[in-house]
């Protein structure tokens, strides 16, 4: 599915990414885990296309594809979703109505007729019942006046409905009371499918708790630099972070 | 270049004085006004508070009201629900009939309109082109709502149809709301597409007690026209002015509003949003004068200039010496989108009394990055993603229309104006 060789990727002229190998098949959900200022968020944007973060050095493989070339809204009709750590609010752009935007941009990529308006109001009730979402977020604009755990909430709705091949959560669990972090889990879970993977940035290990993931990888410095299954993600709890950056250094 | 234009002015109005209707205007009074303005000079560009506006189009246009008989009219958007239509074609009825119970719809076809009581000199410098209306106007509609009337509403379409080298065209309106009446007005400035016309319009509003107003007012002129417009409002004890104004016509927009608080308790809200692009120059100017005590009044307004257009608001709040308890808050917000258009919003507020409330804000700026980049990583097209922050923008302005079948239309045209792509009206 994702297929990661040598990443170098800077901002602002800094280099966050050196070196970065990762390799996530189809059907598994991988953990990067890592101390702050490590690179995870960055990895997260530059497999979104975000401006600003320029790779240097390096390959990103989707679907055997190189996703680098690709912009970053054909990123997301190819499959890929970002869930934001800080999803912004856009007053005035109905929430849903964005979200019917986003499935008829990757219908139309791939040649499908639009979504049906009744069929897809149908759904996307559906899914805001399984995160907990009350009615009213339908009437409203993007994340407008939203808690920090509804705009979570909302990222997982988009995600359920946009049903991606590979979504990339970023800190999806920061700031998330322990509620709010089983139903998100629980979001996240209903998704895991043979022909979709996941890729959960965290710093706490107690998102994956919930979301039991098949790889651990720590990424420390912008390289990873162990990895493990989710038993390695328990020793992180235990130990911290800093015997693997000492390992690092 | 001041007195040449000035000197043609008089000429043009020597040619046609004889054929001006006396009554919508008697010839004495025109004489008058014609005077008054020449005094005055037109307005320049080097004075303060027409800065911003796009003059250029008085040094060739031709002032003469239009006397030719219109050709086709273009295609008018749908009457909304519960209004009287009058349709004005180069500032003459062209047809329109029927009011509610209680409100007198008076023209220049039906009767005297001079008989009825304008006020319509200019009190202010940048009223000063409602006297170029007062000398050349064709028509006029006086609407008269009686005391204790709830009438549901009337819409205005004056339509400009004539090049401005075959004359101007000057839409005269004066809307009386009696006391605890109410009134919905829709007003709609509408142009053929290519035609580079002049349209110099007058509005005067008169509130008795209570009276309440909402007052829509939409400008969709031609790409190649120029409109100046004045507006002058006085409202009495308690009564209420909604305006929603929404500017995307025209290739020099000029409105001049003033409204007057002289009862005490009254409100005046105004919200505006102008949509300017290629080269066009939209400008609102707008005082609202605190007179009474306890009395409210709100400025809001979004514009949006892209390419080498401009977008401006000029809106001044004076809290006279004894409108105590006033409250005034003004919002304006610009953005934009590219490297030579431009947005001058200009609150400004004089107090002459103790315990008052004044607010004020003013931010201009681009479109936001972050916003840009979600709606992309959501799959939407990068030009599809600007409209849609664009629309957003509006829409502190645009939620205000309640009247839905009009919201609809406004919508329907600001897309238009952005050229918006047909998946994008899915979003409203």
């Amino acid at each position: 599915m994702l297929t990661i060789k040598n990443l170098h990727a800077t901002v602002d002229g800094q280099e966050i990414l050196k070196g970065l190998d990762l390799e996530v098949p189809e059907g598994e959900v991988h953990a990067i885990m890592g101390p702050n200022g490590s690179g995870k968020s960055t990895l997260a944007h530059v497999l979104a296309g975000r401006p600003g973060y320029t790779v240097t050095a390096g390959s990103v493989h989707f679907k055997g594809r190189d996703l680098l070339a690709l912009s970053p809204e054909e990123r997301a009709r190819e499959g890929v979703f970002l869930g934001f750590q800080y999803p912004v609010e856009i007053p005035g752009v109905n929430n849903v109505y964005l979200l019917k935007a986003a499935v008829n941009a990757a219908r139309a990529h791939r040649g499908e007729p639009e979504v049906d308006a009744f069929e897809f109001l149908t759904l996307v009730r559906e899914k805001m019942r399984l995160m907990r979402m009350d009615e009213s977020m339908l009437s409203r604009g993007v994340n407008e006046g939203f808690s920090g755990g509804e705009k979570k909430r909302n990222e997982i709705l988009q995600m359920l409905v946009l049903e991606p091949s590979l979504a990339v959560l970023d800190e999806t669990d920061s700031g998330l009371d322990i509620d709010a972090l089983k139903i998100v889990a629980h979001g996240v879970n209903t998704l895991r499918a043979p022909n979709r993977s996941q890729l959960l940035v965290t710093h706490y290990q107690r998102l994956l708790e919930h979301i039991v993931p098949d790889r651990v990888h720590v990424l420390v410095k912008g390289r990873i630099v162990r990895s493990g299954d989710r038993t390695l993600a328990l020793e992180l709890e235990q130990r911290g972070y800093d015997w693997l950056i000492s390992e690092a250094a | 270049m001041s007195s040449a234009v000035l000197n043609r002015l008089k000429d043009e109005y020597g040619a046609v004085r004889a054929v001006l209707p006396p009554g919508v205007i008697g010839a004495e009074r025109r004489r008058e006004a014609l005077e008054a303005l020449c005094a005055q000079g037109l307005p320049a560009a080097r004075d303060e508070n027409w800065r911003y506006t796009d003059l250029r189009i008085l040094e060739q246009a031709r002032f003469a009201p239009v006397q030719t008989q219109a050709a086709a009219l273009p295609p008018l958007p749908e009457v909304p629900e519960g209004f009287a239509r009058y349709v004005f074609v180069d500032g003459r009825l062209h047809s329109g009939a029927g009011a509610a119970h209680g409100v007198t719809v008076h023209t220049a076809r039906t009767d005297d309109a001079s008989a009825a009581a304008w006020r319509l000199e200019a009190r202010l410098p940048e009223a000063r082109l409602a006297l170029l209306n007062e000398t050349f106007a064709t028509d006029a509609v006086s609407i008269e709502v009686a005391a204790g009337t709830q009438a549901a509403g009337i819409e205005l379409v004056f339509i400009a149809s004539a090049a401005a080298t075959e004359g101007a065209s000057y839409p005269r309106v004066r809307l009386a709301l009696g006391a605890d009446s109410r009134l919905s007005v829709i007003e709609r400035h509408l142009g053929r597409a290519e035609a580079p016309s002049l349209v110099t319009s007058a509005v005067q509003v008169d509130l008795a007690p209570h009276a309440a107003l909402t007052h829509y007012r939409v400008q969709q002129l031609g790409a190649q026209a120029a409109w100046f417009d004045t507006l002058s409002a006085e409202l009495a004890a308690d009564a209420r002015y909604e305006m929603l104004a929404v500017g995307a016509g025209a290739l020099s927009a000029r409105s001049t509003v003033h409204a007057r608080l002289s009862g005490r308790g009254a409100e005046f809200s105004l919200a505006a949003a102008a949509l300017a692009d290629g080269q066009q120059s939209l400008d609102l100017y707008a005082l609202s004068e605190h007179v009474a005590p306890r009395t409210r009044t709100e400025q809001t307004f979004r514009g949006i200039a892209s390419n080498r257009s401009r977008a401006a608001f000029n809106g001044k709040v004076v809290v006279r010496e004894g409108a105590r308890g006033t409250d005034s808050r003004q919002s304006l917000r610009g953005l934009l989108d590219g490297a030579q258009c431009e947005v001058d919003l200009r609150p400004q507020l004089e107090i002459y009394t103790d315990e008052v409330s004044c607010s004020h804000g003013a931010t201009a700026g681009k479109l936001d990055e972050n916003m840009l980049f979600y709606l992309l990583s959501r799959g939407i097209a990068p030009e599809a993603a600007q409209h849609l922050l664009k629309w957003a923008f509006l829409e502190d302005v645009i939620a205000k229309i309640t009247l839905s079948d009009l919201r609809r239309q406004i919508e329907t045209t600001l897309l238009g104006q952005m050229r918006e792509l047909e998946t994008l009206k899915e979003l409203l």
